[in-house]
């Protein structure tokens, strides 16, 4: 039985293509000295990178190289803007499901104004709005209801509406600028209220549940689809309402 | 019983000694798990469904350095001949689920997410011979849909020694004829061996042979594997983008 041995391609070609787990993408003794920064899915085996995660390789100039993917779980990660919920609360923090491997704890000051005298009160199940503040894999990660100026800024909890769960990629993608097709097209004719997290939970409100549905339902449909796909749905959609 | 025909070299499937039973993978079949996948070998069909990286549900079983991971294998009622009628909990799923986390835990990268918990739950649809090597081959599908960092991809295939012949991949008949089955998993690109077992005894020259066929088998898997999960990363990255 033949089985050939897959070679490794040299790292240019690389760049841009799915790479899998075990795959070395660059072999650090052919290289001069340069300092390469390694993003998500890419680890360090002595001479070696090897992928951890499949992907699709991407290489921001001059040195930063990342492996793309989507899944379900989120990996917690400094200034992203997420819908965690409230799990417990302690004297101190709030602990709040994110997704992520580990709880994240929500310090009870971290709001506009918070002092000892009106720490707010969430009940177990409360989605709020976030951001991640600290992350590393040791530690829960922490989390706040202000920016970096200690405004509120939006964050905070978020009341009525409908939340539903999706990948990564496709908060990525709903996050992305220019504003994706499919928020376009669906803005143009509905008004609603969004909340996307990066860690794959998406909030809708809107004044009628008939709303909220085409707004859910299009949104979670739009991830395989390419631009002129999500107008096209969009239009069906619409035409349907009327 | 004549496992292989002296005359024509068949097995009593129709297979030449060192032909493998067609393999099948898919994934993405459980939609509530954060990662899943279907495969099969010839006729043992397994479904692997893994959860996690998540908070550790045990606090006393929580690792401060690295991730727990825990593995279920179970065989369905209805997989074998007879109805069983315990599908977990004896002596030969407890085994099995051991020798499957611990081959699992090699590859993936705990040291990378402390104080969490990885679940797998493996299982067994129909059993015809192999199902640890169906089992770990799907595992490594399901971590690899999860987006768990793994070292690499691993794989297993079984051999065995019927009628003064090394036979690759065993089904149940050649399995219960009582002669040696010798079960490999190795880390594809990196050529490692994480999991060897033998039942039954074989002479030191005879094993090396057959442990050789074994690897070879894995490999081949291997180079399955690697298309399938191309495939389906492929068909993520499809529209985004856009």
């Amino acid at each position: 039985m033949d089985v050939e041995k897959p070679s490794n391609p040299p790292l240019t070609s690389c760049i841009d293509r799915i790479v899998l787990p075990g795959d070395t993408v660059l072999d650090l003794s052919t290289m001069a000295n340069q300092t390469i920064k390694l993003g998500e899915g890419l680890r360090q085996d002595c001479d070696t990178i090897s992928v951890m995660k499949a992907g699709k390789l991407r290489l921001s100039k001059p040195n930063k190289y990342w492996v793309e993917s989507s899944h379900k779980r989120y990996v917690p990660c400094a200034e992203d803007t997420i819908l965690g919920i409230v799990v417990d609360s302690k004297p101190d923090n709030f602990l709040v499901d994110i997704k992520g491997p580990t709880l994240a704890l929500l310090p009870v000051l971290a709001f506009e104004g918070g002092t000892r005298r009106n720490i707010p009160k969430f009940e177990v199940g409360t989605l709020l709005y976030v951001r991640v503040v600290k992350a590393n894999n040791s530690m829960n990660p922490e989390l706040s209801c202000t920016d970096a100026t200690g405004k509120a800024a939006e964050f905070g909890p978020l009341k009525d509406g409908y939340m539903f769960e999706t990948s990564t990629g496709l908060a990525r993608m709903l996050l992305g600028s220019p504003t994706c097709p499919i928020l376009e097209a669906l803005g143009k004719k509905l008004s609603f209220e969004i909340a996307i997290g990066l860690n794959g939970r998406v909030w809708v409100n809107a004044s009628s549940p008939a709303t909220i549905i085409v707004v859910s339902n299009a949104i979670m449909n739009s991830e395989f689809l390419s631009g002129t796909q999500q107008r096209i749905m969009v239009e069906k959609l619409m035409q349907k309402l009327q | 019983m004549e496992y292989v025909n002296p005359l024509t070299g068949f097995r009593l499937d129709g297979r030449r000694p060192n032909e493998m039973r067609q393999i099948r993978g898919e994934i993405g079949v459980v939609a509530k798990a954060d990662g899943s996948a279907l495969f099969e070998m010839g006729n043992t069909k397994v479904i692997a469904a893994v959860y996690g990286p998540r908070e550790v549900r045990n606090k006393g079983q929580q690792i401060n350095n690295q991730a727990l991971v825990r593995c279920e294998y179970g065989m369905a009622n209805f997989s074998t001949g007879d109805r069983r009628r315990k599908p977990k909990g004896d002596r030969r799923s407890t085994e099995i689920s051991l020798v499957i986390r611990q081959t699992m835990e090699a590859c993936i990268l705990t040291h990378l997410m402390p104080h969490s918990q990885i679940d797998i739950f493996v299982q067994v649809l129909q059993a015809d011979g192999g199902t640890r090597s169906a089992c770990i081959n799907a595992a490594t599908l399901a971590l690899a849909d999860a987006g768990i960092p793994m070292r690499d991809i691993v794989t297993s295939c079984s051999a065995g020694y019927l009628c003064s012949t090394p036979l690759l991949d065993l089904n149940y008949v050649e399995d219960s004829a009582g002669g040696p089955d010798v079960t490999v998993g190795i880390l594809a690109k990196m050529d490692k061996v994480t999991l060897l077992q033998m039942d039954a005894k074989l002479p030191m020259d005879i094993f090396e042979n057959v442990m050789q066929l074994a690897i070879e088998g894995c490999k081949a898997v291997a180079h399955y594997i690697r298309e399938v999960l191309l495939e389906h990363t492929k068909q993520l990255e499809c529209h985004r983008g856009a």
